[in-house]
């Protein structure tokens, strides 16, 4: 498959139509993948593709990496189902032209949570848990995929709710807050929950305003918490799931709980799953006269 | 040099030993989880203050996701507090509580990492001192554990240290293999600990045993690289615009991940935060990595865009502290590269400049690139 793969980002790149593949190689140890840019055709053997491959490389397309990205006009980009649900929501939220990417679509088995827990396969004991219920295994919006894409069935409007939230939200208010006290303990700000998303695109993200300062900068207890709460309320709607910012947590702070849990909100409300479909309507910006509105109150 | 021997399993009854003579004690813990965490979780060990000798995993587990940094240099603690009446503003001090502390079962990367805070937070020669950190120092005990089990992103032994080191310990601990700890008491400080673990401590040392397992382990790193050559060509100003800087840095997200996790780094910012008419200035952790670190006032950063910041970095690290301390401002724990979610790895980095050292025209992995 990866021969493929590398064939398609060869000719792509012998005949002028991309400037660069963005994708996965090798790591420094053998449990771990690399992101990987691509920018002359005898490269792409350096492409790899397994599930060690968990990386959201949409991430090298938010207009944050500008910099990185001067002079490539046309990028063709290795995407897993889930990383194409955050290019459409790039697409969607007009940081990006669908004709400036070219998605090289990659079958998806499932991802391995940790490098630590690489054994040389995926099995349900290192499977991360956001792949568990995926129903984009087989990539929706591509340029190429390898073979034949077969027809899958994403007409439920709901995903999978994550055993992980079901147990959070089974908790007693006053047991859920001591959780979060715990966990978050011992954030100490570092932001690569925020750096690592595909959609935190802001010119200046509010915590990072003096004048005023909304969010106390400083990690104790009210930083903390009014940054992980405002960034959790500022995805609602178009986080696409990825988990890479529980995943970047360099303290193991499951983050991604309250993205969870604001994804299944916006679902039982509108129905909606964003990245799914270039021609989306997002429910948090548009209004459509049968829009739910007893929680206003 | 005094030294004993130790029963691993005693451990918990030295935590106890140290509780009950009112000591603040710091281990490494296991993070309590919620239950049928699924897949996405792994045991997680952070230095945290223990109650009791049943709650530890000193010597279990190679390093704590933390340091031991925040316990001399707080992630955030007020300088002062303020408050202004009428025209005048009236500075009023805060009171901080230095308790006495024995942090235990601290690897010895991160033993030596204080040396280099010192360097910064208590330069005698340069006539600065933060009493914060010094007053904590003067009060923290260091008991450190030779290692046993060093991971593939280990590179203590690239930057001079190695995994049975003492540096930086006031008492330090080496298995022996048979279920007993090499105890060696290397300053008065860790006498006042010995002297308290009296009745646990047997005998003497076995000096030879403690050489053989240090170096079983030391052959366990297979991460080398020298620094020396890596220094040498930073040293040399007209490098720090080699265009190999930006290929390198390019993958680099901008998140502090690395900053935050690393023993050394030592940057803080400092805020009012006000409430009314008066508050609290809080002096906090800050990271080069970040886009706002050195943006000026005028608009203007001279590290505008992220590989600068990552060079930044690793300048810091065996430029800038070499030069100003005559320490190095790595001690190869390998924090940042478990930390990197984009495998970001400062070893590879440090490959490439040795390379680059050695072969002005060449780039490791790109050896195109002019």
């Amino acid at each position: 498959m990866i021969e493929q793969i590398r064939n398609q980002a060869r000719k792509l790149l012998e005949d002028g139509d991309v400037d660069v593949v963005i994708g996965y190689a090798e790591g420094s140890d053998p449990s771990r993948t690399t992101p990987v840019f691509i920018r002359k055709a005898k490269d792409v053997d350096k492409l790899i593709y397994d599930p060690r491959c968990i990386n959201s490389l949409p991430l090298y397309l938010n207009k944050r990496h500008e910099y990185t990205r001067k002079g490539w006009k046309k990028t063709a980009i290795i995407g897993k189902g889930c990383d194409i649900r955050a290019i459409v929501q790039l697409i969607a939220e007009n940081q990006l032209k669908r004709d400036e990417i070219y998605i090289l679509g990659v079958p998806c088995e499932g991802q391995v949570s940790h490098p630590e827990k690489w054994d040389g396969s995926l099995h349900d004991g290192n499977r991360a848990t956001k792949c568990i219920g995926c129903d984009v295994m087989t990539p929706h919006e591509t340029d190429f995929f390898p073979g034949t894409k077969p027809d899958v069935d994403r007409s439920s409007p709901y995903e999978v709710t994550s055993p992980k939230v079901a147990n959070l939200m089974e908790l007693e208010l006053d047991k859920r807050f001591a959780f979060w006290r715990t966990d978050f303990d011992r954030c100490f700000k570092c932001y690569a929950c925020r750096e690592v998303c595909p959609h935190c695109s802001c010119n200046v993200c509010i915590t990072d305003e003096t004048t005023p300062s909304w969010i106390d900068p400083a990690a104790h207890k009210k930083g903390v918490f009014s940054w992980h709460l405002t960034r959790a309320m500022h995805l609602v709607g178009r986080c696409t799931g990825c988990g890479e910012c529980t995943r970047a947590c360099p303290m193991d702070i499951q983050v991604d709980l309250f993205n969870q849990r604001m994804k299944e909100v916006v679902q039982e409300s509108y129905s909606y799953k964003p990245g799914y479909s270039l021609e989306d309507k997002h429910p948090l910006i548009t209004y459509q006269v049968d829009d739910r509105e007893d929680f206003i109150k | 040099m005094k030294t004993a021997t130790l029963n691993k399993s005693d451990i918990g009854k030295c935590i106890d030993l140290l509780l009950q003579s009112d000591l603040r004690v710091i281990a490494p813990r296991l993070i309590p989880r919620l239950d049928e965490d699924g897949t996405d979780s792994i045991d997680v060990l952070t230095f945290t203050e223990v109650d009791s000798g049943d709650d530890h995993q000193v010597g279990e587990g190679l390093l704590p996701l933390n340091g031991v940094k925040e316990f001399l240099f707080a992630k955030h603690e007020p300088l002062f507090a303020y408050e202004k009446r009428g025209k005048k503003i009236e500075i009023i001090p805060v009171h901080h509580e230095y308790p006495q502390t024995v942090i235990i079962g601290v690897r010895p990367c991160d033993a030596a990492s204080i040396a280099s805070l010192e360097s910064v937070f208590s330069d005698a020669n340069a006539g600065f001192e933060d009493p914060f950190f010094t007053e904590r120092r003067s009060r923290t005990t260091f008991v450190t554990y030779s290692c046993t089990a060093p991971d593939a992103s280990c590179f203590c032994t690239s930057v001079n240290l190695a995994p049975d080191s003492a540096k930086g310990s006031d008492l330090h601990l080496t298995e022996l293999g048979d279920g007993r700890l090499h105890v060696e008491v290397l300053t008065e400080a860790g006498e006042a600990v010995a002297n308290k673990l009296e009745t646990l401590l047997e005998g003497e040392g076995d000096q030879a045993a403690r050489e053989k397992a240090g170096a079983t382990v030391h052959e366990k790193l297979t991460r080398l690289r020298n620094s020396a050559p890596i220094m040498d060509w930073l040293m040399d100003t007209a490098n720090f615009d080699d265009e190999m800087w930006e290929r390198l840095g390019e993958k680099c997200i901008g998140c502090g991940a690395c900053t935050f996790v690393c023993p050394t780094c030592h940057c803080f910012d400092i805020v009012d935060e006000n409430k009314g008419s008066k508050g609290y200035r809080i002096k906090f952790w800050d990271s080069c990595q970040f886009d706002h670190f050195t943006l000026h006032a005028s608009g203007h950063n001279p590290r505008d865009w992220q590989f600068k910041r990552y060079r930044n970095r690793f300048n810091c690290k065996f430029k800038i502290y070499p030069e100003k301390f005559e320490t190095p401002g790595c001690v190869g724990c390998g924090r940042c590269i478990r930390a990197c979610p984009v495998n970001l790895d400062i070893t590879e980095y440090m490959a490439e400049v040795a390379h680059k050292a050695a072969n002005p025209n060449a780039m490791k992995a790109d050896p195109d690139f002019e």
